[in-house]
């Protein structure tokens, strides 16, 4: 269900549409004499975006994500080919859970602008945020967080990171070394970040953690004195430096990477080694992955490459501080 | 003397609470029981479920055993009808079953044959080399309780209680059919396995609602200072259950409401809604406080037993233009049957904090509707400004109440009064409400599943402890002696109403009414 165009966007005039939105579904719940429909809402998410596809799949990933994480949706879509300077829509997302006979909506809200009227977006946030509840920011706006963004681009970005309580961006396709720098200048203004990039390592992660669990019997992490990442890129990417920064931390182990043939981007292995033993962890197939050591352990994994809704949806469950993060993303930044 | 210091396990600094799901180490899983109804409507579908959901590790088997004839290939057959059937909330996924059922042995066998034990220390020692399960093994007992003793000590006769890993237990409930039978059953217990061993299952512990009346509680700076006996009037909660005995009347005729709801689901329930804060959230701390409370309940003399209990049963009725049978009716039940399938009893915290203070509990069969809660009713205000709207006309303003919904629509809501629009100064209850479901869109894992994980992972939070077995068996057994002595005037209540009018007038000697939930 959508409301007609409100141009120009203006928060009281999407506020009441809004409300006109939710009377319109309750008509629905008085025709069929019991409640049908729930409101939902635990976060502000805003997602701004470039990409000319941007207003489908950025709809259709927020949707995806309401159904683990109910929140109310802001589609802030930056196009020069914009027909206003900034107008905006208003949507009821609802889905059914398995077996329940009540559908759970959440409300989104797309504002289009042009490029120029991006930085007079942010007091139009601020008044559509929901009431005390947690904004997430997911900068979707690759041009915004190149190192030779526009003054608009910037200004737009720190119109809406000023009010996020986190901001998330996808580093994948961008410079890591630059990107790095980026963040790590987020960090000194005290901008709450997390990067897909890191969120993309948890299926590596996981398996090597659990080999250092007292409960397994092996070889402390502290006796691991070397790592060699190797990855199928020219150039480390951003979770192959993270994946570095993540393992060396706690003992400041030696890392080095090797470049190598593999089955898709960034990290293909992961080496571990001590003085009696070497771990590792490899993809082995395009779905398959493999932890072996030299003590004749084996263990096969299955992998899949984790959807951008798989990863924004863990993304959204870490909304305060990310300690494994931090100590990662600060030890990439010594090795740099 | 010299003191040997073990080094402490180094800390996996590699850990991410935030991140990773709880790890379940790899193990076996012994089901006694397994062509029985827990097994086949709550057991295996919530292994399927964890498996589904990659919670359990692939170093992982299932070996049933029970009296039934089978084969590996009839038992994965026939609980795959019965997890396509009885999984809750999720989609039955064929590849994910079939991968799941390589997991699935089967090994016929009676419990007082000591050859069975031999013939699963057999498939026990073939599943650790096939499935890599490290030694770990956990039994469950998921059979008639009269045979929890011996199979523990048969388990123990058999050296199963020991080997390359970690061995564990889980008994459900009933623990016993009173205190000196459940004392004699931790005693041979204890012969096999020590207490860090032992789970004994109370799946209401296991309920995510349950769980989250802890976070609600220490989770909140607000509500805690008013959880006590200057803010709070009484405390009502509700176990109620639409259906009867529904083909368990032989069973049920040995336990009634009592025995099987209060002793043990809902007197956990009252510990956790009116425990102290644990100091840290570990298991000691909690059953610490859990078991600290139950203590605290006041045991009633006898003499007391008919002013703050009272029992009841259903008689037949017709409900929505069908028949229904009364208690006596039903098959397997004994027509001059004097079992409880209603309860309702008062209970006293005779502590600091709720002293004077009545928590009034009641379950019961064949009520109007399913439904359990916590009703926490506070103090009205302490003078009357405003009178209440209602269809009769203006009354006394209702007070606070707070409900926590432990099922079906899991949730809490606030009761609070708002000025009714138009002139006049006239306020009506409105409630605020907390959708479990709808503010985490995410699927809710079954209490099973979590208690599972637990056990796997060695976690007993909610997992109850010898000690509080013992405490809330105390606070019954009064009751249930007296009521031995009882010759009731059974039925009392029909099917499809709320409860014998006795249980009113324990509420009305106190100056309170029970809730319609």
């Amino acid at each position: 269900m959508s409301s007609a165009v409100i141009s120009p966007a203006q928060p009281e005039q999407i506020l009441k549409g809004l409300g006109k939105l939710w009377t319109s579904l309750g008509e629905e719940e008085k025709q069929h004499g019991k409640p049908t429909v729930l409101r939902a809402c635990t976060m502000t998410l805003i997602v701004a975006t470039d990409e000319p596809d941007g207003d489908f799949s950025s709809a259709q990933t927020i949707s995806e994500l309401m159904r683990e994480h109910p929140s109310r949706g802001i589609v802030l879509a930056v196009s020069p080919d914009a027909e206003q300077a900034l107008q905006a829509r208003l949507y009821a997302q609802c889905w059914k859970p398995f077996g329940k006979a009540q559908q759970i909506c959440c409300e989104q809200i797309e504002i289009t602008c042009r490029p120029e009227s991006w930085p007079n977006v942010g007091p139009i946030l601020i008044g559509l945020t929901a009431a005390d509840l947690p904004v997430v920011f997911w900068c979707r706006h690759k041009a915004a967080i190149r190192p030779f963004s526009t003054s608009d681009q910037k200004a737009g970005l720190e119109a809406v990171m000023s009010i996020a309580t986190k901001t998330i961006v996808d580093t994948r396709e961008e410079d890591p070394i630059s990107a790095m720098r980026l963040l790590a200048h987020w960090k000194t203004l005290g901008r709450p970040f997390g990067d897909l990039e890191w969120t993309r390592l948890t299926p590596w992660r996981e398996p090597i953690a659990h080999i250092f669990d007292s409960s397994c019997g092996n070889n402390p992490l502290s006796s691991f004195h070397t790592i060699e990442i190797a990855h199928t890129d020219d150039h480390p990417c951003a979770s192959v430096l993270y994946a570095a920064g993540w393992l060396s931390a706690p003992y400041k182990a030696n890392v080095s990477f090797v470049k190598t043939k593999g089955f898709g981007p960034g990290l293909h292995r992961i080496r571990l080694r001590s003085d009696s033993e070497t771990i590792e962890f490899e993809r082995t197939s395009s779905e398959g992955m493999t932890l072996r050591s030299t003590n004749g352990r084996e263990r096969s994994y299955t992998y899949s490459e984790p959807t951008l809704t798989a990863l924004m949806t863990e993304e959204l469950s870490v909304i305060g501080p990310d300690p494994a993060f931090m100590a990662a993303f600060d030890r990439v930044q010594e090795m740099m | 003397m010299s003191v040997v210091v073990q080094p402490m396990p180094e800390v996996n600094p590699l850990q991410d609470s935030l991140r990773f799901a709880r790890r379940v180490p790899p193990c076996a899983v012994v089901i006694f029981g397994a062509s029985g109804d827990l097994s086949r409507r709550k057991l295996l579908p919530a292994l399927y479920r964890l498996f589904y959901e990659r919670r359990i590790p692939p170093n992982f088997a299932v070996i049933g055993s029970s009296r039934t004839p089978m084969s590996d290939d009839q038992f994965r057959e026939r609980m795959k009808d019965s997890v396509s059937k009885f999984l809750e909330d999720a989609p039955f996924d064929e590849d994910v079953w079939r991968s799941f059922a390589q997991s699935l042995f089967y090994v016929p066998g009676d419990l007082s044959n000591p050859e069975s034990y031999e013939d699963i220390r057999r498939k026990l020692d073939e599943v650790e080399k096939s499935h890599q399960t490290a030694g770990n093994v956990l039994f469950y007992l998921s059979t008639q309780p009269s045979h929890y003793a011996e199979a523990i000590q048969e388990l123990g006769a058999h050296h199963l209680n020991q080997g390359n890993g970690w061995r564990r237990v889980i008994i459900e409930k009933p623990f016993g059919h009173d205190l000196k039978s459940a004392r004699k059953l931790n005693d041979d217990i204890h012969k096999v396995f020590s207490e860090s061993e032992v789970y004994r299952i109370d799946h209401y512990l296991g309920k995510e609602t349950v769980q989250n009346i802890l976070a609600f509680r220490f989770g909140n700076g607000i509500f805690e200072p008013l959880w006590n006996r200057r803010y709070v009037d009484h405390v009502q909660i509700t176990a109620a259950e639409s259906i009867g005995v529904e083909g368990r009347g032989a069973y049920y005729q040995e336990a009634g409401a009592l025995r099987d709801m209060i002793q043990n689901h809902l007197s956990q329930v009252m510990a956790t809604v009116a425990m102290e804060p644990p100091t840290v959230f570990d298991a000691t701390n909690v059953r610490d406080e859990r078991a600290k409370l139950l203590r605290a309940v006041r045991v009633m003399k006898p003499e007391d037993v008919p002013t703050y209990a009272v029992a009841g049963q259903y008689g037949p009725a017709k409900v929505g233009g069908q028949d229904i049978l009364g208690f006596r009716q039903e098959p397997s039940v004994d027509p001059d049957s004097q079992t409880d399938t209603y309860a309702a009893v008062t209970f006293f915290i005779d502590n600091w904090r709720w002293a004077g203070v009545p928590f009034y509990i009641r379950t019961g069969k064949r009520m109007p509707k399913r439904v359990t809660d916590i009703a926490i009713q506070f103090h009205a205000p302490p003078l009357g400004l405003f009178t209440q709207e209602t269809k009769a006309g203006p009354r006394e303003v209702r007070p606070n109440l707070l409900v926590l919904r432990i099922q079906p629509e899991e949730g809490i809501s606030l009761r609070f009064l708002s000025k009714s629009p138009g002139s006049g100064m006239r306020v009506r209850p409105v409630s605020m409400d907390f959708n479990y479901g709808s503010s985490f869109g995410e699927r809710t894992p079954t209490a099973y599943e979590t208690l599972l994980v637990d056990a796997m992972a060695g976690d007993p939070t909610l997992y109850t402890r010898q000690d509080m077995v013992d405490a809330s068996w105390q606070i019954v057994e009064p009751i249930l002696d007296v009521w031995a002595h009882t010759r009731f005037n059974f039925p009392n209540y029909p099917a499809g109403t709320w409860g014998p009018k006795e249980a009113d007038e324990m509420l009305a000697r106190q100056g309170h009414v029970w809730r319609i939930p």
